[in-house]
């Protein structure tokens, strides 16, 4: 290196990144700081209270919102983090057609948009004279939960590789038994860790809710859409700070979880299937 | 041991396995799989006197979708997220480079902090922008605070508002790929490459650029994908000049009650979207794309 | 003595590939028998049908007697020592080599017996409590061997295991695999590609190429008698020498005439032949100076030294030779020679070689 410029000196870009970083949390800031505002106003701060979480807590509609996202949320964890780990498992070790089928099948969910997926749930529905409620978001959520769980899963499994389970078969366990014994120890952390994910993301969710929601147990994230259409309230500010400290804590365990548990690998490593 | 040796694993193994695969094939297949030809099918039917979609063999939804009022709201959706694509590059880039290449031992740091905004709901985070940059906001109150206008500035309903709260939502799809991608090359290429092509700025169009190529690519197709079909950003942050086609669709699933044309409509933007996918899967095969 | 193993027509095909063409072995009671060849050549494939991982495509595997192709490998009382091992993270050093112990239902008392007794054999008694990820990379390599050896089984089959070691510690091992398959008395078939590994170690090798079995015997008969030109440049470096049979006995190569005892009747005048010498059976001595390496009774011819790798234990010398040909030869130094000064490139040199030691290829 022989001439210092912007090139080598990283000054422009520093200071770009940290624009861009402020673009990124102001809002975020506004939301939190602004949940605690003693006042209606959101422009003005003026005194920290808890009033707007009270007023979402004390609002039952809205408080059973909240726990309704949470069964669903873990509902959807349990069921899709079963069948997405089973798919994954039986799509690395079948070589058949029938499974190269069933991967593609797999990958549809993922690059499909969430708001063909709420249409399509909801045709079907209809379809099968099957009335919306709080049993049709859940299904809609595993179904479109189940290919995230498959994907985590799969890329650690690639890291495990299959000689650990020949090795059981040859030391005298039947199939089954190679998979309970030593497959399943070996998985257990990136299973935990997508389904965190899963809860994650269908806690979060909105558009696939939005279509498959009956009238009365809506999750939370629809109750905020007709709140924001009626004209913006502080309470909302409440509710977003309350998701997101779920939300964050849900990925935070995701990722120490398999470190917790004595493994060598970083949690990051497991979510993504990294190499060691 | 070679890797291209199948292993064979023995009898049944196909059959063993395949218990494995059945639940979620047979869930995705059911609940996902057909719904989506229930979507193509229920497109070429009609409404009936009820006002109930009925099936059909009619392209009269088809018709209306390619009819003049309809038009202008799908290349609107289009132009908008080919725009949100261009500028999370412009702007995700050289936040992506900057981790990837000067973040040292605070890389892991700097990305955990880039995610976190996008744990805040999507809609949260878009209503964050409302109450930001409405006639009343807080941007407005900053702006006549510091003498810079007189009356507010019109910001929400604007498609820049909407165009500016897809960016700010899918932002982060761009950042993550490029981000593995910058990190994943290989450093002493672009020193090969300073002293190859002299500038900086050659490097980087010569060299770097090139070698983040599926990393790119991979970027702007999961920003593009969502954008076109989004419809919280046009409604929260626009007006009824900034529909897109989510809201068009969204509106015969509600609204209108006229499901047969809002199909026609979900087809056709699956349609689009999916050549863009099969050039990108095609590219992802063959190792110039990230594989998802 | 019985046969452990008779491998009978055995192919294996993957798709249009064939890994394993029609192969005939009978591996023996007690021995210790190499698979040796370059990657590719088929034998990890073999050796996994041996398992039971791959379904061979026709042929039949008989153990002791009884027909095992379509044995599912849990079934067979055979055991194999993975490449890496393939320890169980999750258990420690004692429940890994318990693990198959376990499988059999065999009794907790024994079982601790068992381990404790297959820990000593492999010297890693200390380390029953640890886990695989506290070991080293040789530790490891013994509880493997622990692992399978302490199920008693018929055959074990070992995968390149020590592939991973560095060499120090890959001879050692191999010391101890060899005094550790003398004691328990078991057949062990043994996968290599690395042919001093295969020569140190075996009762007998099986060369192979292309899913086929070159040659198979015991160490000396291939290394000094290879069978073909493959086996000659597989093992050991071969120095191939092109020439026609002359009358009985010799075969002209370039000008010279050499004597070649080894050349058989199936050989008439005039049919080409190929022949190789050994790199440390051929002598090297300074032109003009009395004979020293060369002994009576060796062919010799002049030469020229193109070229030497000082090697610690000896010199390689690269010798051009007078009718045109190449030679290779391997002179170790000895308490009388030390030969690191004597040698110059460009040095004008006698090259000998004793006739006994020319090995006819076919």
């Amino acid at each position: 290196m022989n001439t210092a410029s912007a090139f080598d000196k990283p000054r422009i870009l520093r200071v770009f990144t940290g624009l861009v970083y402020l673009f990124l949390f102001v809002p975020i800031a506004v939301v939190v700081v602004f949940s605690f505002n003693s006042q209606k106003s959101l422009q003005v701060m003026d005194g920290l209270s808890f009033r707007w979480y009270e007023e979402f807590w004390n609002d039952p509609t809205l408080r059973d919102s909240l726990f309704i996202s949470i069964e669903i949320a873990l509902i959807t964890m349990v069921v899709a983090t079963v069948i997405g780990t089973a798919l994954a498992i039986g799509l690395v070790r079948a070589h058949s057609g029938a499974s190269r089928g069933a991967n593609v099948l797999m990958l549809v969910p993922l690059i499909t948009p969430e708001i063909v997926a709420g249409i399509s749930a909801l045709l079907i529905f209809s379809q099968l004279g099957i009335g919306l409620s709080f049993w049709t978001v859940v299904l809609a959520h595993i179904t479109f939960s189940i290919s995230y769980v498959t994907i985590v899963v799969r890329g650690r499994l690639a890291s495990i590789g299959v000689e650990v389970e020949e090795a059981a078969q040859d030391l005298g366990a039947s199939r089954w038994q190679s998979v309970r014994l030593v497959l399943f120890p070996a998985l257990w952390p990136a299973v935990v860790a997508a389904g965190l994910l899963v809860f994650a993301l269908s806690f979060d969710d909105f558009v696939l809710s939005f279509f498959t929601t009956g009238e009365q147990s809506q999750p939370l994230p629809v109750r905020i859409w007709s709140m924001i259409r009626f004209g913006v309230s502080p309470t909302i500010n409440a509710i977003g700070t309350l998701m997101m400290v779920v939300s964050i804590s849900a990925v935070a365990l995701a990722v120490l979880i398999p470190r917790l548990f004595g493994r060598r690998e970083s949690g990051v490593k497991v979510l993504t299937g990294a190499e060691d | 041991m070679d890797p291209d040796l199948d292993r064979g694993q023995g009898l049944n193994a196909s059959r063993f396995w395949n218990w494995f695969v059945a639940p979620g094939a047979i869930w995705i297949g059911l609940l996902f799989a057909v719904p989506l030809f229930l979507v193509l099918a229920l497109s070429f039917g009609h409404v009936d006197d009820f006002g109930r979609g009925v099936y059909g063999f009619e392209w009269s939804n088809y018709q209306a979708v390619f009819d003049s009022t309809y038009v202008p709201v799908l290349v609107r959706s289009v132009s908008y997220a080919l725009i949100t694509v261009i500028l999370c590059l412009l702007i995700g880039y050289p936040v992506a480079y900057f981790i990837a290449r000067f973040g040292g031992k605070y890389r892991y740091v700097l990305i955990a902090a880039l995610v976190i905004p996008f744990f805040v709901n999507y809609l949260v985070r878009t209503y964050a922008w409302v109450a930001l940059l409405a006639d009343e906001g807080l941007v407005n109150n900053w702006l006549i605070d510091l003498s810079l206008t007189d009356a507010p500035i019109q910001m929400i309903n604007t498609p820049y508002a909407v165009i500016g709260g897809l960016v700010y939502g899918y932002i982060i799809f761009m950042i993550l790929p490029l981000y593995g991608s910058i990190e994943r090359m290989d450093r002493s290429v672009i020193e090969a490459g300073k002293d190859l092509y002299g500038s900086p700025f050659r490097t980087f169009i010569h060299v770097t650029l090139p070698a983040t190529q599926p990393g790119i690519l991979a970027g702007c197709v999961l920003v593009f994908l969502p954008a076109v079909g989004d419809f919280v950003s046009a409604q929260l942050l626009g007006g009824p000049d900034t529909y897109m086609v989510g809201n068009l669709i969204q509106d015969q699933f509600f609204a209108a009650s006229n499901w047969p044309f809002g199909s026609a409509l979900t087809v056709v933007m699956m349609l689009f979207l999916a050549i863009w996918m099969v050039i990108y899967l095609r590219r992802a095969t063959r190792g110039e794309a990230e594989v998802l | 003595m019985e046969q452990a193993i008779r491998i009978e027509n055995l192919s294996k095909k993957f798709g249009d590939f064939t890994a394993v063409n029609d192969i005939n072995l009978e591996i023996h009671q007690g021995e210790f028998f190499s698979l040796l060849g370059p990657s590719g050549c088929g034998k990890t494939t073999l050796l996994r049908m041996l398992a039971g991982f791959e379904i061979p495509t026709s042929g039949q595997i008989k153990l002791d007697g009884e027909p095992v192709e379509k044995v599912p490998p849990h079934k067979r009382n055979v055991n194999m020592v993975f490449q890496s091992y393939a320890l169980f993270e999750h258990l420690d050093v004692q429940d890994n080599i318990g693990f198959g112990l376990k499988r059999k239902k065999v009794a907790k008392g024994e079982i601790r017996q068992r381990v404790r007794e297959a820990l000593d054999l492999v010297d890693l008694g200390s380390r029953a409590d640890a886990r695989p990820n506290e070991l080293s990379g040789g530790q490891r390599q013994r509880v493997a061997l622990a692992r399978a050896l302490v199920n008693r089984p018929r055959v074990l089959l070992l995968d390149e295991p020590l592939g991973a070691l560095d060499l120090k510690l890959r001879r050692q091992m191999q010391v101890e695999l060899k005094a550790i398959q003398r004691e328990v008395g078991i057949t062990f078939v043994y996968v290599t590609h690395d042919q001093e590994e295969a020569l140190s170690m075996s009762d007998r090798i099986a060369v192979m190429s292309d899913g086929r079995v070159i040659q198979c015997a015991a160490p000396e008969e291939v290394y000094e008698h290879p069978s073909e030109e493959f086996v000659a440049g597989f093992i050991g470096i071969s120095n191939l020498l092109q020439g026609r049979a002359e009358s009985k006995g010799r075969v002209r190569v370039g000008d010279s005439s050499l004597p070649v005892p080894d050349l058989d009747d199936s050989y008439s005048d005039g049919d080409p032949v190929q022949i190789a010498v050994r790199p440390e059976k051929v002598a090297v001595d300074e032109i003009d100076k009395d004979a020293d390496r060369i002994r009576p009774g060796m062919f010799t011819v002049e030469g020229e030294i193109e070229s030497m790798v000082y090697l610690g234990v000896g010199n390689q010398l690269t010798l051009k030779l007078g009718n045109g040909g190449r030679l290779v030869a391997l002179e170790q130094a000895t308490y009388r020679v030390q030969s690191h000064d004597q040698w110059k490139v460009g040095q004008k040199v006698k090259v000998g070689w004793h006739p006994e030691h020319c090995m006819v290829l076919r």
